[in-house]
């Protein structure tokens, strides 16, 4: 038995290392196939703009001290249209200048999506392997839970979290967590028990490890394509829920935000003040459209179902 | 499995999402603490604050006040909303029918365009028309319907005036009756065609506006599965009895393809459904959404309830019969194939 | 037509009724062009059962849709040859009487990869009809068994439908031109709200009439039992057996010159496929229809097949009679695959699998194509092409493309 089992765990280290070598492979293999994609580069451009707007936000505009997440005020120019000395894309009626807020918006964006995806990672991923893992009656009803999560539209659920807890940013951030983390839950729930009815499982379970080792080194890091589509994916899809729910008003007014903005300068647009909305709203737009078009062109990579349909 | 068992096992589903959702909302509510407030003013002393309590059931346990509301539903009663000063109930009928008519006609305007757009992509793979309408419909689910609606607004209100705001020009809808609360249909049946151009003008911008992210995405379904189908055997069996180009697309792959486009249109109608609030609050449409909009934001907490269960309940009975819809369609999904 | 489209006259000769030479069908891939099918050219005489045998993926099947055009460009390229078809029709010269365009046969020779949309589309499912592999996906699961066979007759046999359904002398102006529009399929909204309503739903019911008849008189002839009650069925509720004979009803309802039978049987059970393939036969000789046979089963093609060519990675490597070549084979492809094959002389346990891959199709290289295959390969095998000879003087049909009988 021994003896047996050493000879095994030899077996076992050469084919990690030549595994190591082939998923390395792998790796480049799915860069490359990404980058031959025009659409998906496309949307790769914009979101590394997108990020670098963000990243340099206290560089190429002159921070609000001491908030800088607020809009600076300046009265005296109010409703100046695009290409004004000062305010390239023009001031809203209240002053903000909108170039100020777009800059900033994506920093406030980047902000919102990333701590929202990040907790929903782990919420759902959490949640899913259990369900998954354990099975039986836990997985009965934590499913039950999600499919009622599912039911409510998720922009009205939002909605009316946010309501409840008061229109605040981290309310906003609060709301989104609890209707984004539904998806996760499923994927890997679906993935742990995919992965746990094949072979390679088996074998290893054979060989005497143990649940959560198996969870560790085989499930876990095969799960990680399709959450990793669905995060992208995400990243685009909360921020166009979160400036939504921002444009109704759920946030505090006068922060540099892009639904907050488009929402401000709604109040000029039947005196043809078109610019105070428009330019945020753009904003919105690209940055949901940059990150679905790389979650496409993660998914049409990682997702050999799909690959096959092209 | 069986058309008959699927179905019954939905049916038997959908009490236990529906009291799942009422739990939710419920609890949601009470998180934002005791809805009391909307009842006092402040002429009142301790002891009436105190009979208001009893009144409403809230000096009872949070799940007693659960069973009181359900209760309370199952009566009719709703509760009392503060942003429309009625109760719940009296004001409901009107709004819905004003927002159904919304949806309805974005709904229209997203199955007939997105799959006629689909179709037509994908008859044409590869092609100039093909990659345009792609661009259309990849742009349609990234496109924040705030901001869209905005863009129509700007340009066909404020610079071209070709279309209203509003629900109707307030003359032409006062002098008919409103039996359905839908003004077109009210304006069909009054026979008054001045009250049924009104309405139907002043629906398009907000029907397309909130029409776009659907067609988009029932286009790009549409797309995909006739491509898909378009590959088949049974396409090139049909070329080989000599059919015409346009057979063999109309009556045979455009046919299997709606299949599994009809689930997405099931999903879409969410879509719709969540848009009203923002389609309503851009162009002054005086439905439910905007009623929610405002409840929101002054904290009315009969009115969001209310509005989430219904839009809720709504949304999974279309599923429902969207899925039931399916299941007959695709023979193969019977077999287990 | 156009002149160029008719054949010239010398060689395609009385008894043939298709000639296909040097067909070349490529397909656009990442890696470059695959020859799928590369210089093809073998005959089929009138009234015979032509086997096309080779391995999957040898171009067998595509040679086969190229007859239909039902190869898609892109990314499929034709990149030559023709294919030469002698149909029942008169010529349209000589209306009948013989000319150097028809070959002095009186009827008409098309090239059907020159054809236009339009014309090959008179021929699909009428002159030139195809079994596919497998029935369980070549019928459109959304449609019942009736609609899809009565396409054939609305297609190519309209007259036939108004004869039968009594109403052919007495029709006239929107009865007969809705009734045609019906019969075609070309319908629209309101045409299809008139044919609800009298007078014109009358008439309707009579040409439904008509139609169903025509229909289950096609599946009886292919020993469908209670054929219109199968007719009603979609395909889903029939055995895959059931099914490849809806197909077959379907192809020959129209009686056609030729059959492309594209492994019909390969997809059934082995119980179901002799019943299949004597089926097959027997429609055969009661019609005197062609029958090109493709397969990947050499003993099955000797049983139903008068002559054969066997396909190698895009060529014919060796063409004869049925019988000969299989008790005679002399390409050594051919004959590793008759050595493959099981039968009631060999050993148990002693069949030979033929060694390697079968090679690359993308840009190939000059050279016999079975050459890094082949156990008695020789020099000049990976430098030239073998060319399709006649093996001896004696036997002029059987010939094979290989250096050892050079």
């Amino acid at each position: 038995m021994t003896q047996d089992s050493r000879t095994n765990s030899i077996v076992i280290n050469g084919l990690n290392d030549s595994a190591f070598k082939v998923r390395l492979n792998r790796n480049l293999e799915i860069i490359q196939s990404v980058l031959a994609n025009p659409t998906t580069v496309i949307g790769l451009v914009i979101v590394i703009l997108m990020l670098m707007m963000a990243l340099l936000a206290p560089v190429i505009t002159e921070p609000n001290m001491p908030d800088p997440y607020q809009m600076p005020r300046d009265w005296q120019a109010a409703r100046s249209a695009p290409l004004t000395p000062g305010h390239v894309l023009g001031t809203t009626n209240r002053g903000g200048d909108v170039y100020y807020g777009v800059v900033w918006g994506a920093r406030t964006s980047l902000k919102l999506s990333l701590i929202v995806v990040c907790l929903t990672v782990v919420l759902g991923v959490t949640i899913g392997s259990i369900a998954g893992i354990v099975g039986g009656k836990v997985d009965e009803v934590l499913m039950r839970i999600v499919d009622v999560f599912l039911s409510i539209p998720e922009l009205i659920f939002a909605l009316a979290i946010a309501a409840i807890l008061g229109p605040s940013f981290t309310n906003i951030i609060l709301a989104l967590v609890v209707v984004f983390w539904v998806k996760y839950a499923r994927i890997m729930r679906a993935q742990v028990i995919r992965i746990k009815q094949r072979d390679y499982v088996d074998a290893a379970r054979i060989m005497g490890d143990s649940k959560i080792q198996i969870y560790l080194k085989d499930i876990l890091p095969n799960s990680f394509s399709p959450v990793m589509v669905q995060a992208t994916l995400d990243m685009g899809n909360i921020v166009l829920v979160g400036a939504t729910l921002s444009f109704i008003g759920l946030s505090e007014a006068g922060i540099a935000e892009w639904g907050v903005l488009v929402s401000e300068g709604q109040a000029g647009i039947s005196a043809g003040r078109w610019w105070a909305s428009t330019f945020p709203g753009l904003m919105v737009f690209l940055w949901a459209l940059a990150f679905n078009l790389v979650g496409d062109g993660l998914r049409d990579v990682l997702d050999p179902r799909t690959e096959t349909k092209r | 499995m069986q058309i008959r068992d699927y179905i019954i096992r939905r049916l038997l589903v959908l009490p236990v999402l529906i009291i799942g959702t009422s739990i939710i909302v419920f609890a949601l509510t009470r998180i934002g603490g005791s809805p009391i407030g909307i009842y006092l003013s402040h002429e009142m002393n301790p002891a009436e604050v105190q009979e208001m309590k009893e009144r409403f059931h809230l000096d009872k346990p949070v799940p007693v006040q659960y069973f009181y509301w359900i209760k309370g539903v199952t009566q009719g009663d709703l509760g009392w909303s503060g942003v429309a000063s009625a109760p719940v109930v009296d004001v409901f009928p009107k709004k819905f029918a004003a927002t159904m008519e919304l949806a309805i006609a974005a709904g229209i305007v997203a199955v007939s365009l997105g799959i006629a757009l689909g179709t037509f992509a994908g008859a044409r793979r590869n092609k100039l028309a093909d990659h345009i309408i792609r661009v259309v419909s990849v742009g349609g689910a990234s496109m924040p319907l705030f901001w869209f609606a905005i863009l129509l607004l700007i340009i066909f209100w404020v610079w071209l005036g070709w279309f209203p705001i509003g629900r109707s020009d307030p003359n032409l809808f006062e002098a008919i009756a409103h039996p359905t609360g839908f003004y077109t249909i009210d304006a069909l049946l009054a026979g008054n065609f001045a009250a049924f151009r009104d309405a139907i003008w002043h629906l398009i911008m907000p029907a397309v506006a909130l029409g776009y992210g659907a067609t988009a995405i029932i286009a790009r379904m549409m797309r995909s599965s006739l491509i898909e189908e378009l590959q088949e055997d049974y396409v090139d069996a049909a070329k080989a009895k000599g059919l015409a180009e346009r057979v063999v697309l109309k009556k045979h792959a455009r046919r299997n393809a709606l299949i599994p486009t009809v689930t997405v249109i099931g999903l879409t109608f969410g879509f719709l459904l969540q848009g009203t609030v923002v389609a309503e609050i851009i162009f002054r449409w005086p439905g439910l959404g905007r009623w929610m909009a405002s409840a929101v934001l002054r904290g009315d907490q009969a009115t969001i309830m209310t509005y989430v269960m219904f839009t809720s309940i709504l949304f999974l009975i279309v599923n429902l019969v969207v899925d039931i819809i399916y299941a007959n369609l695709d023979r193969r999904v019977v077999l287990g194939e | 037509m156009s002149p160029d489209t008719i054949y010239s006259s010398d060689s395609l000769s009385g008894d043939l009724i298709a000639s296909v030479s040097d067909l070349k069908v490529y397909f656009q891939s990442k890696q470059g062009m695959v020859h799928s099918v590369d210089g093809v050219s073998f005959d089929i005489v009138d009234g015979e059962m032509m086997g096309l045998v080779g391995e999957t993926g040898c171009g067998k099947s595509v040679t086969a849709r190229a007859f239909m055009q039902l190869i898609q460009t892109p990314p499929g390229v034709l990149a030559g040859g023709s294919i030469h078809f002698k149909s029942q029709k008169q010529c349209k010269k000589c209306t009948g009487s013989g000319c150097d365009d028809c070959s002095n046969t009186g009827r008409e020779i098309v090239d059907l990869l020159s054809l236009t949309e339009r014309q090959i589309r008179e021929l699909r499912g009428d002159r030139i009809a195809m079994i596919f592999q497998d029935p369980g996906k070549a019928l459109n699961p959304g449609l019942t068994i009736r609609s899809q066979v009565a396409e054939v007759f609305q297609e190519h046999r309209e007259s036939d439908v108004f004869e039968r359904a009594g109403i052919a002398d007495t029709m006239s102006g929107l009865t007969s031109y809705l009734l045609k529009q019906y019969v075609r399929q070309e319908t629209n909204f309101i045409t299809k709200l008139l044919l609800k309503f009298p007078p014109f739903s009358l008439a309707r019911k009579k040409v439904d009439k008509a139609i169903n008849g025509l229909v289950s008189d096609a599946l009886a002839e292919t020993q469908i039992p209670n054929a219109n009650k199968i007719m009603e069925r979609f395909p889903h509720e029939l055995s895959g057996g059931m099914k490849q004979r809806v197909m077959i009803a379907q192809a020959i309802a129209c009686n056609p010159d030729l059959l492309i039978a594209d492994e019909p049987t390969t997809a059934l059970d082995v119980t179901v496929q002799a019943r299949v393939l004597d089926l097959i036969k027997d429609l055969q000789k009661r019609h005197k229809t062609s029958v090109l046979y493709i397969s990947h089963d050499l003993s099955l093609v000797r049983r139903v097949c008068d002559r054969v060519a066997v396909m190698y990675a895009g060529k014919i490597v060796e063409t004869g009679d049925a019988e000969t070549i299989f008790i005679n084979p002399k390409h050594p492809y051919t004959q590793g695959l008759i050595k493959a094959l099981p039968s009631m002389t060999h050993e148990r346990g002693k069949l030979e699998a033929i060694e390697g891959m079968v090679p690359e199709l993308i840009e190939p290289k000059a050279g016999c194509r079975f050459a890094s295959r082949c156990k008695q390969k020789k020099a000049n095998c990976d430098k030239t092409d073998p060319e399709l000879k006649a093996v001896s003087n004696k036997d002029k049909s059987h010939k094979v493309s290989c250096f050892l009988y050079e």
